[in-house]
């Protein structure tokens, strides 16, 4: 099957193409679900593209999109999806719902932006069989799963015992296969743990009430097992002391504790938050975003707060029991998971008149702004947790337009304005820095090769957007999206459903843990290794992973 | 004669407590279980060596497809549907759900009623949970609301209470409010400091209890049967407990409802200054995971109907009894047990057990093989995190439920 774009201005970033700029126009020729080189060969269909812009399709590299945790909050948030029904014409019996979407308007609200590609950030492995089924359900949208770990009691003990890193190593390959994941997520470390013997904070480096670990040697330890296994994608740090005021020290101090390795620090607007001013709440975006552009190492994403109605589920059940407190409405789900780690689930209202929501909103436009390299910062509102990944096309008009930001930030709270630099931000992102941003960018960060490019050899998820210079109503709506070559949306309305993969990483590890597991898992745990452990027939519904297999390097 | 296989570590999905260490003997169609087992899995898992029924349509002998077709034609002139039971796996529930969206029909599971009055606390004020391993391990007071949960689960206090908890422990403390503990149970927690206050009315108990723990003494000197001072020194025990757990089976509790809020209410207070979690028994028949995938679905839970291009979900008025009364077909699933459908004067199409008894002839009668027994499946455990892998036992011969949906749906 050959099909071929005609007459589109091409936006490559990672192939160092911008149609837009340079007002060239050319085909695009899709062989079996692939980009190949231009030919003379006829194609079975044509698709003429008008000079529309056009994309590899948008990666999503911290959506939560699956799991348990994902649907605690549809059980909690009803209301949420009473408000948001069906989408008319466009049924196949899959609901609805707006902070905690269904599977399918997941995959179908995805799809109607340009997305073909996101990965769930929190993927607990007690529930990663649960997760991969809810993943299988998504249509439209190859996703992948990172691993949460670094809270989990087998690590912890490890840890305490002194365990060389080779037996960490070995601990992380095997519960990456069995899990079928594809990158390792820390969240609080150790701070899961520590609340389960009842401590209510962790610093970066304050002992676990238990085991005497801190923070700092998990991280440590973790990255480096990350390293020496070959994953691709660095540790995903979601870090220590989320949303408290003053947690910017600890931010910094996380980056200093990396010693040059590589560490993506994930909603780094939830950790970018100083003490000063009568309300001590302040903005640190300067200050961590001049320590990112100073470390190459690092990557972030923004976790950008949208004002309105959302829920926020996360695996750290330490600060969400925390913030229980200011839930709106006013009830909560936390929950202790296996000796693994745990989740809580908090409906909150970002309102564009509380100081502390309109300073959040500023604070990551603000990293957003100053970290200048687009290449090592995302695109992300941690959906569904500082807003719904929906409202991606409006935060896209944000950071492209600055009389649009400078006329939205005017309506906020007056005391916020008034402690943001962000009035005085004179950068507005480029469309090319966008496609970096939501495509070229995370298919680097995440090793895939053959995604967030239109190069040949790349899987033809395409997104083509007619341009408009109001950006929000630009990316609000898709000209067309093709996934593995097929057309799924035109005219921002999906027409057909595709069935994504999932992506897993699958690095060498010594195969002698397995023992050790199996006695862990018979004996505290209750349940056989064997059966936590998923098989790849088990995903996608038989059809299985798509497997990137990790190249070690000697320690 | 067929050689007899024995097979280890072989996973249970009948009671939602996911016991994964059974031992099973096969011989050719022939099983039966051996310890490790409980009760309920022993008998649920006995097979003999016969030949399966066939389906039936209007009572006589049909074949599955004549029989698929004959409940296609059904639903096509359906005006309302109940698709009930939902004793399924995960592949049998996305198929049920496939067939309300091609059918329309209200999804519910047979067993919700436990699950409903826990989802009352639930999703009013939200609760703080724990899961079995965190029991099992941390748990150093738990107190157990109502009668005795190991009548139902089997095995519960033996998975709760191993030998050696991570955390918990030598001296563990088990409180029982309201029945007294069984004869396994007893057993069971024989390395546990077990203690049991009768009670008539464990809700007053424990709502006297919550109050005492919030630091309010009630009005009174006697709750549910217990005297206040009793009430105070339990008040003091989870107070002072690294990790108290409360459990109570609603589906049992006439009050059920009221229980899981009262027994919220006490953790909450608890985690203000200790850890604490609550942990709901429930789980039969996969129920969790039909329901798990309804939210991620449709993004409600049981009790929800599918009609005209939109779901809604009302827990009264979609429970299994009060849609009968609007309904003129019943979709009656049950794969794991031969659980026979309710009373209902509409038609009837039951892909049931094989050992189903029915009151009255259903029209159509599709026998389907059980999840874990002839073909594998995956089933969720109680606590909706955990889920497992259940494989076959024996050479399938009867349809699984996904199956004998899609013929129907594909008529």
């Amino acid at each position: 099957m050959r099909l071929r774009l005609k007459g589109g201005r091409v936006l490559d970033p990672a192939n160092g193409e911008n149609g837009v700029a340079s007002g060239t126009v050319r085909d695009i020729e899709i062989e079996d679900g692939r980009i190949v080189a231009a030919t003379d060969l006829k194609a079975d269909a044509e698709y003429d593209l008008g000079g529309a812009v056009v994309m590899a399709g948008g990666i999503d590299l911290h959506s939560h999109i699956a799991g348990g945790k994902m649907n605690l909050a549809r059980l909690l948030m009803q209301e949420d999806r009473r408000a948001f029904p069906e989408m008319p014409g466009n049924f196949c019996g899959c609901g609805g719902g707006r902070a905690a979407p269904t599977a399918h308007a997941t995959g179908c609200r995805y799809a109607e932006l340009g997305y073909t590609t996101v990965f769930e950030p929190a993927m607990v492995g007690a529930n990663a069989r649960g997760a991969h089924l809810e993943m299988a359900d998504i249509p439209n949208l190859d996703t992948g799963a990172y691993l949460v770990l670094g809270n989990d009691d087998y690590f912890q003990r490890l840890l305490a015992a002194g365990a060389g890193q080779e037996q960490v190593n070995a601990y992380v390959g095997w519960m990456i296969e069995a899990t079928q994941a594809f990158a390792i997520k820390i969240v609080n470390p150790g701070g899961i743990n520590a609340f389960k013997f009842n401590a209510r904070k962790m610093d970066l480096d304050e002992a676990n009430p238990h085991y005497a670990v801190t923070p700092r040697k998990v991280l440590t330890t973790l990255i480096r097992a990350v390293t020496e296994l070959g994953l691709p994608h660095p540790i995903h740090l979601h870090g220590c002391n989320l949303g408290v005021p003053g947690n910017d020290e600890t931010t910094l101090a996380t980056i200093l504790a990396t010693e040059g390795r590589r560490l993506h620090l994930t909603h780094l607007q939830f950790h970018s938050y100083g003490t000063e001013g009568d309300k001590r709440f302040s903005s640190s975006a300067a200050r961590i975003a001049e320590m990112v552009n100073a470390n190459p190492n690092i990557s972030v994403d923004v976790g950008q707060v949208m004002f309105g109605q959302t829920i926020t589920a996360s695996a750290d059940y330490m600060s969400q029991y925390r913030n229980r407190a200011i839930a709106s409405p006013n009830k909560s789900i936390g929950m202790d998971i296996e000796l693994d780690a745990a989740c809580g689930v908090v409906p909150f209202e970002y309102k564009d008149k509380s100081f502390v929501n309109a300073l959040q909103w500023a604070i990551g436009l603000e990293l957003f702004l100053l970290v200048e390299d687009p290449w090592r910062i995302f695109l992300t509102t941690d959906h569904p947790n500082g807003g719904p990944f929906t409202t991606y096309p409006h935060l896209i008009r944000l950071l492209m337009d600055r009389d649009f930001r400078n006329a939205q930030l005017a309506t906020l709270n007056k005391q916020a304005q008034a402690h943001t630099l962000l009035a005085q931000i004179k950068r507005e992102y480029s469309l090319e820095e966008i496609a970096i941003l939501t495509r070229a960018a995370p298919a680097r960060i995440l090793g895939l090769k053959d995604k967030g490019h239109l190069g040949p050899g790349a899987v033809a998820d395409i997104a083509v957007h007619t341009e408009d210079a109001d950006r929000e109503a630009m990316f609000s709506t898709t000209r067309m999206v093709f996934k593995n070559g097929r057309l799924i949306v035109k005219d921002g309305v999906v027409v057909e459903l595709a069935q994504g993969t999932t992506h897993v990483a699958r690095p060498e590890f010594d195969r002698s843990v397995d023992k050790d597991m199996q006695r862990w898992f018979d004996e505290a745990v209750g349940l056989k290794s064997k059966h936590f452990r998923i098989a790849d027939g088990e995903l996608r519904g038989g059809a299985g992973p798509t497997i990137l297999k990790c190249e070690g390097v000697a320690s | 004669m067929a050689e007899v296989q024995t097979i280890h570590d072989v996973a249970c999905g009948f009671c939602g407590l996911g016991c994964d260490d059974l031992t099973v003997e096969v011989e050719g169609r022939d099983i039966r279980a051996k310890a490790p087992v409980c009760p309920e899995a022993a008998r649920l898992l006995r097979r003999l060596d016969t030949a399966d029924p066939v389906a039936r349509v209007a009572g006589e002998v049909n074949s599955q497809a004549d029989a698929a077709k004959a409940a296609h034609h059904i639903l096509a002139a359906a005006r309302a549907p109940v698709i009930g039971g939902l004793g399924a796996d995960m592949a049998g529930a996305g198929a049920a759900v496939d067939l309300a969206i091609r059918f329309g029909g209200v999804l519910d599971h047979y067993a919700s009623e436990g699950l409903f009055r826990n989802y009352a606390a639930a999703q009013r004020t939200g609760w703080l949970s724990t899961t079995l391993a965190e029991v099992r391990n941390r748990c150093d007071v738990l107190l157990v609301v109502g009668d005795d949960p190991a009548a139902t689960w089997g095995r519960l206090f033996e998975r709760l209470f191993p030998a050696t908890p991570l955390f918990a422990g030598s001296n563990r403390r088990v409180i029982f409010l309201g029945g007294a503990p069984g004869e396994k149970a007893s057993a069971q927690l024989a390395g546990a400091n077990v203690v049991h206050h009768a009670s008539t009315d464990a809700l007053a108990a424990l709502e006297a209890l919550g109050s005492l723990i919030a630091g309010r003494r009630p009005p009174g000197t006697r709750f549910g049967g217990i005297d206040a001072d009793t009430l105070a020194g339990l008040a003091e025990e989870l107070r002072s407990a690294h990790y108290a757990v409360v459990t109570w089976n609603a589906a049992d509790l006439a009050d059920g409802e009221l229980v899981a809020e009262r027994a919220t209410a006490l953790v909450d207070r608890l985690n203000v200054t200790t850890r604490a979690g609550v942990f709901p028994l429930g789980g039969r028949d996969n129920i969790i995971g039909v329901n798990q995938l309804m939210l991620w679905r449709l993004g409600y839970p049981l009790r929800t109907a599918v009609q005209g291009q939109a779901s809604s979900h009302d827990g009264t008025l979609f429970a299994t009894e009060a849609a009968l009364t609007d309904a003129d077909v019943l979709v009656w699933i049950s794969a794991f047990r031969p659980e026979p459908p309710p009373d209902f004067g509409g038609k009837i199409i039951a892909l049931a057990h094989p050992d189903t008894v029915f009151d009255k002839e259903p029209d159509v009668f599709i026998p389907v093989g059980t999840p874990g027994v002839d073909h594998a499946g995956t089933v969720f455990r109680m606590d909706s995190i955990v889920s497992l892998p259940l494989g076959a036992l024996r050479v399938a011969t009867l349809p699984s439920v996904a199956e004998a949906v899609r013929r129907i749906a594909e008529g």
